[in-house]
């Protein structure tokens, strides 16, 4: 941490301000209520009130590097006692050499005011002590508060990042599994479903966590990726999309949608040999868009534990993005498993 | 080998059942003698069917492979395939059983036959390892249902339908709300793979289900019995470290 004075612009000129008036008051006491000779009031003023404030702002240096958490109250006390004398040695020192030349030979003035100068140096020395601490707890502090602010950043960022969905394993190495087969049978599908799971691919990675997106543009990657999901399943998957053309302008989270289908399929199109519909309805009002997402499932072979992984990723997303708890429902119908999005909108659809 | 080997395909996918198919057309010594699309009809093609070698498939509809394998009263030669499933990879890698890892080469699949046919040849049998490989996986995580086979239909259990379950010798009678089913299981298996929150073995002899605990009674002097919900108050004994269990679970 750099010196507070040099370091910020506007406490210095306080700094200098503060003591130009308490001098300036000083001097005009001196004069008129003490009748002290003007040489001589300024000259004290001077030493005082300018001279001091110079040495004292290096007390800063003398608390800067010692922290009273790291060593003994009793080596505090002797360190800053021994500072407080080197600052007052310098200090008197300096006043006599500007003093000589001013004050006559014999005069006592220099001898009288020793003492009270002194000791005025050390009670100086404490009240800049107080100061510099205080001024180095705040500054500390405040560095604290951003630092922990930055902090609370990145983790919101990581989590983000970890929330948002990944290419699921499972599903590519599936997909590459088909793609294989296709390969034998009918190349130009296996083609085809290379560029649809490309596509697909560089989509999910190509946004980042905090992005957002055209709902149109998330339903067509979500087209995307159950034309490729229904290579492999066939007739056993079907889709249905009931989607109100006034809502595609609206802004949601990328990817978000996709681990809830993975989910749909996972639970509804894998655990059963009959078909499986999955219904994709939205409505806008005001500044919300809300996307249902239904599916049938076979109850009997699934015990369902509350809301998986999946789902409890994305709730937990919605919660960052938006900073507003509630924005995903889900109903369980046993024989049908019902996700609701609600997404605030910033702008008001049409 | 003069006989050809009786190969059952199980597998859920359309494209995959084409794959392999098409890699075992030209292979002389492949003879396919059946396609499955889920566990159910998989269980059912290999005990009456009786195959040399089954390619199975872990992740299907209904019943997974895993726990296909239990139900099996015929234990064939298989090679097992999966996309993805890092618990599966550690059961196979552990029990040294034949898999392939899709989408896998034709020469991959050849030398996991070429495997087999050697072990044939050498007359191992696989049954033991195969009941190791069902063991060990529920092993990893807790359970949430059980498959069972009475005559010819199979049930699958939840867990949460499972009221208790009672030790009979190499067996276990697993009662549930609508009847009793044997499996082929020991207990320690049970102990081991249901959530201790929800299960306490509370007797050398017996699991129960803390949900349908009633009451907990004191029989004679340090010993108990536990009566459940059911409208016969079905008794069970309790055992002195399992009377222990209970109060731990229970908080009492």
């Amino acid at each position: 941490m750099n010196h507070p004075l040099t370091n910020n612009y506007r406490l210095l000129i306080y700094y200098a301000l503060f003591w130009a008036v308490i001098g300036v008051t000083n001097l005009i006491l001196l004069i008129f209520f003490y009748n002290v000779p003007f040489t001589y009031s300024l000259l004290d003023t001077i030493s005082t009130f300018v001279i001091y404030p110079l040495l004292g702002s290096s007390i800063w240096y003398s608390i800067r590097y010692n922290n009273p958490e790291e060593i003994t109250i009793g080596r505090l006390i002797v360190f800053h006692f021994i500072a407080a004398s080197i600052l007052c040695g310098i200090w008197v020192t300096l006043i006599y050499a500007i003093f000589k030349p001013f004050v006559p030979q014999g005069n006592d003035f220099l001898k009288n005011t020793l003492p009270s100068k002194i000791f005025g140096g050390y009670v100086m020395y404490a009240v800049y002590l107080i100061f510099f601490y205080a001024v180095n707890y705040y500054q500390s502090l405040k560095e604290k508060v951003k630092k922990e602010g930055e902090y609370m950043a990145l983790i919101r960022e990581a989590e983000l990042q970890a929330l948002k969905s990944q290419i699921n394993p499972h599903f590519l190495f599936n997909s590459l599994n088909s793609i294989s087969s296709l390969t034998v049978s009918d190349p130009e599908k296996a083609q085809e479903m290379v560029i649809n799971l490309s596509t697909f691919m560089r989509y999910s990675l190509l946004h980042n966590e905090k992005e957002m997106v055209a709902f149109s543009r998330e339903l067509e990657n979500i087209k995307l990726y159950l034309s490729i999901e229904k290579v492999r399943f066939g007739k056993k998957l079907n889709a249905e999309f009931e989607i109100d053309a006034h809502c595609l302008d609206a802004e949601i989270p990328n990817m978000i949608l996709q681990p809830l289908f993975e989910n749909a399929i996972k639970y509804g199109v894998y655990e059963t040999t009959d078909q499986v519909t999955i219904k994709t309805t939205c409505e806008c009002d005001g500044n919300v868009l809300k996307i249902t997402i239904v599916n049938d499932y076979d109850h009997s072979t699934l015990k369902r534990k509350g809301e998986g992984i999946g789902l409890r990723n994305i709730r937990k997303r919605m919660e960052i993005i938006y900073n507003q708890p509630d924005l995903m429902k889900i109903t369980d119908n046993k024989t049908s498993f019902e996700v609701q999005l609600i997404i605030p909108q910033k702008q008001a659809l049409s | 080998m003069s006989e050809k080997l009786q190969t059952l395909i199980i597998e859920d996918e359309e494209l995959a059942r084409n794959l392999l198919r098409s890699y075992l057309k030209d292979q002389p010594e492949i003879e396919i003698i059946g396609e499955c699309e889920n566990g159910f009809d998989g269980v059912k093609a290999i005990n009456e069917k009786k195959p040399d070698l089954v390619f199975l498939d872990i992740q299907m509809p209904k019943i997974t492979g895993f726990e296909m394998i239990e139900l099996l009263d015929y234990k064939p030669q298989i090679i097992f395939t999966t996309a993805y499933d890092q618990f599966a990879l550690k059961a196979f890698e552990l029990n040294a059983v034949d898999y392939l890892l899709k989408p896998f080469s034709k020469d991959r699949m050849l030398s996991a036959i070429e495997k087999v046919k050697h072990r044939i040849q050498n007359g191992e049998d696989t049954a033991e390892k195969l009941e190791e490989l069902s063991n060990f996986r529920a092993g990893e995580e807790f359970i949430d249902r059980v498959v069972v086979k009475d005559r010819h239909k199979i049930h699958i259990i939840t867990v949460d339908q499972i009221r208790y379950i009672e030790s009979l010798d190499d067996y276990v009678m697993i009662y549930t709300n609508d009847g009793r089913h044997m499996k082929q299981k020991t207990m320690k298996f049970f102990e081991n793979s249901l959530d201790p929150k929800n299960f306490i073995r509370i007797h050398r002899s017996y699991i129960v289900h803390v949900d349908h605990i009633a009451e907990i009674q004191q029989y004679e002097k340090e010993s108990y019995i536990v009566i459940l919900k059911d409208k016969d108050k079905t008794k069970l004994k309790v055992s002195k470290t399992g009377y222990k269990k209970i109060k731990e679970t229970l908080h009492f």
